[in-house]
């Protein structure tokens, strides 16, 4: 068994690597993403996941559902740290999975892969409990200037975290970015992993202080344009996993069931077959005597 | 190590979601979405809440403090009482009284456990006793008296032993008073938490009972938040008499008050919280997490019963408090 085999099996059962062995599958991981295109071509059949958050137990319910890589060809549009307790084993067995199977797994790079983000959000103090240094953070928010910012499946599905930005019109325009650095505050890369479908006519502004809400015409031009038919995006609690609008033209897809332990809702993956039919699984939450041995019962916030 | 799902409710467990209150609070504070220079006495390990844990307890403590100014501002002949049940360790009346906006009276009861710890640390802390006049600390009874402030120890279900406190705090029953129950009032079964507001509104003439608490235990946010509650060993034992907004408020009405009024937080946010202080903590740190705020904020809400002799109250309410212009 090689090394690399070891570690996913460790993974698996939610261990964490060694720091070095952390920084030698980065290394190994850069080498693979810096040659993949901003808009990355995925052959179907693929499954696509929306975030996932940390929630490792749910992510290994999301492959008993989907089937386990490389049997299964996986799309993953972002978001896999931060809010669950377990960002660190997410991360890291999605990218060995990466490096052992780069054509049977695309992950797309979303808003919470960030340095700024992980660092309000759990994953950066994660690392730093884990650890006991930074340096885990470092090496794998390294890799996140790496991660592709879109997929195109077939030429007819285009993969996103986020949604659309008004400063791009063809999917030629987002080969065009300079992807290699955090994300940045505005601009086309920023949009891309912050914006969200509204039904609005146009652009809005978006709540979030970055990114754009944008409206079912602008959704429609985009498609129209570059030939291609849904915009399958994540980045959006759906209590029902995922969520279809502007008469099919965008589809929201969520992973994480009941999401930061706390929301009581389902989670999906969209299933695409050859012909590009969809269907998706729905799940739930890993039961708990699946979460592993004395795993620390997560106890979500309220106002008490 | 949380308890493993108990049907009953822990005494325990409910006094512990006041030291985590005071966390999330002093984490706030931490960040400024607030001013509260006392919660630090009751903290022993800060720690550093999620923004949207930071931005709920704003929204409550807003809502709250704007219905508190009101009515404290609101011209009396009387003077003025508050009355704070399951207070724990709130420290409102320290910082409304270095504002200079204290009432009359201040009373809180809460458990023994609870006041008794409290009466220790404000015994001890210089900073929060000399906001009391001639203070009188008896922390084995869990019992501060002074002019202004008063705590004691009191099982909310003793009605018996609440008459016997407000005898103590020399409460004028008939002087305006704002009765405070937060996080309180769900944790008791429904019948006990009936014949409190049954017994304030028989016993005050001219109060307003405020209530921030919990709705739509239905749903499948709200079936989680029972469940993760109840593993907590507090479970929300009135989650289901009142799970709807117009359930707070017949709840009121039922019970002997003549007026009443129920609004969940993500109204309240978005509509009666000063919009100049809502821009200002919006931008105190990067909020990603608006689905959830949203669900959250939705299974929140602030209640409010009425009882006056003379229309004192009159026009009180959320809908004197308007952010829109």
């Amino acid at each position: 068994m090689s090394d690399l085999d070891r570690q996913i099996e460790q993974l698996k059962r939610c261990e964490p690597l060694k720091e070095s062995e952390v920084k030698a599958l980065c290394l190994k991981a850069m080498e693979i993403l810096v040659e993949e295109s901003n808009v990355q071509r995925v052959d179907a059949p693929v499954t696509i996941c929306g975030d996932i958050h940390g929630q490792f137990y749910d992510m290994k319910e999301l492959f008993r559902v989907g089937g386990d890589c490389p049997q299964t060809n996986y799309l993953f549009l972002g978001d896999f740290v931060d809010r669950g307790f377990y960002s660190v084993e997410t991360f890291l067995l999605l990218l060995a999975l990466k490096v052992r199977y780069p054509d049977r797994i695309t992950l797309i790079r979303g808003n919470h892969e960030s340095r700024q983000i992980t660092q309000v959000y759990g994953f950066y103090d994660e690392c730093l409990r884990k650890y006991g240094s930074v340096n885990v953070w470092r090496y794998c928010t390294d890799i996140f200037d790496y991660l592709s910012l879109s997929a195109l499946i077939e030429n007819r599905i285009f993969g996103v975290h986020g949604g659309l930005s008004p400063a791009i019109n063809t999917i030629d325009q987002i080969r065009t970015i300079d992807r290699k650095q955090e994300v940045p505050h505005d601009g086309a890369m920023c949009d891309l992993l912050w914006s969200d479908p509204e039904d609005i006519i146009g652009w809005g502004i978006s709540p979030r202080g970055a990114g754009f809400l944008f409206g079912g015409n602008v959704a429609s031009a985009f498609n129209h344009a570059n030939k291609t038919e849904i915009i399958c995006r994540a980045h959006q609690l759906v209590m029902e996993g995922f969520k279809w609008m502007f008469n099919k033209q965008v589809v929201t897809v969520w992973s994480a069931p009941n999401y930061c332990y706390r929301c009581g809702n389902v989670a999906a993956i969209m299933e695409l077959d050859e012909n590009l039919n969809s269907k998706f699984q729905v799940f739930e939450a890993a039961p708990q005597e699946a979460r592993g041995v004395p795993s620390k019962k997560p106890a979500p916030d309220y106002f008490l | 190590m949380a308890a493993p799902p108990r049907a009953s409710s822990s005494r325990a467990a409910v006094q512990a979601t006041n030291d985590d209150a005071s966390a999330s609070k002093l984490s706030c504070v931490r960040k400024g979405y607030m001013t509260d220079n006392y919660v630090q006495y009751f903290v022993r390990r800060p720690v550093k809440r999620s923004p949207l844990i930071n931005r709920g307890y704003f929204a409550r403590w807003a809502a709250i403090r704007a219905l508190l100014m009101q009515f404290l501002s609101q011209p009396s002949s009387k003077r003025k009482q508050i009355v704070s049940l399951g207070a724990g360790f709130d420290t409102t009346f320290f910082q409304l009284n270095e504002e200079e906006n204290a009432p009359d009276i201040f009373m809180e009861v809460d458990f023994l456990e609870v006041t008794s710890k409290k009466a220790m640390i404000v015994a001890a802390c210089k900073e929060m006793a000399r906001h009391l006049e001639s203070p009188v600390f008896a922390p084995e009874k869990g019992e501060i008296s002074s002019e202004h402030y008063k705590l004691f120890a009191c099982d909310l279900t003793d009605t018996a032993r609440l008459d016997a406190v407000c005898e103590k705090a020399d409460l004028d029953l008939s002087a305006p008073t704002l009765i405070l129950a937060e996080c309180v009032l769900i944790y008791m079964d429904p019948e006990a938490s009936r014949a409190l507001l049954r017994w304030a509104a028989s016993k005050f003439s001219n109060a307003v009972f405020v209530a921030y608490e919990q709705i739509h235990g239905e749903d499948a946010f709200g079936q989680q938040m029972i469940r993760n509650l109840e593993s907590r060993g507090c479970p929300l034992l009135g989650i289901h008499d009142t799970s709807t907004l117009e359930s707070k408020m017949n709840r009121f009405l039922e019970t002997g008050w003549k007026r009443a009024v129920a609004v969940d937080m993500d109204e309240i946010y978005n509509r009666h919280i000063d919009p100049v202080e809502r821009r200002r903590i919006e931008r105190l740190e990067i909020f990603d997490e608006f689905e959830e705020w949203h669900i959250m904020q939705e299974h929140y809400c602030v209640a409010y019963g009425i009882i006056d002799e003379n229309e004192t109250f009159a026009g009180f309410g959320f809908s004197q408090i308007s952010s829109e212009s």
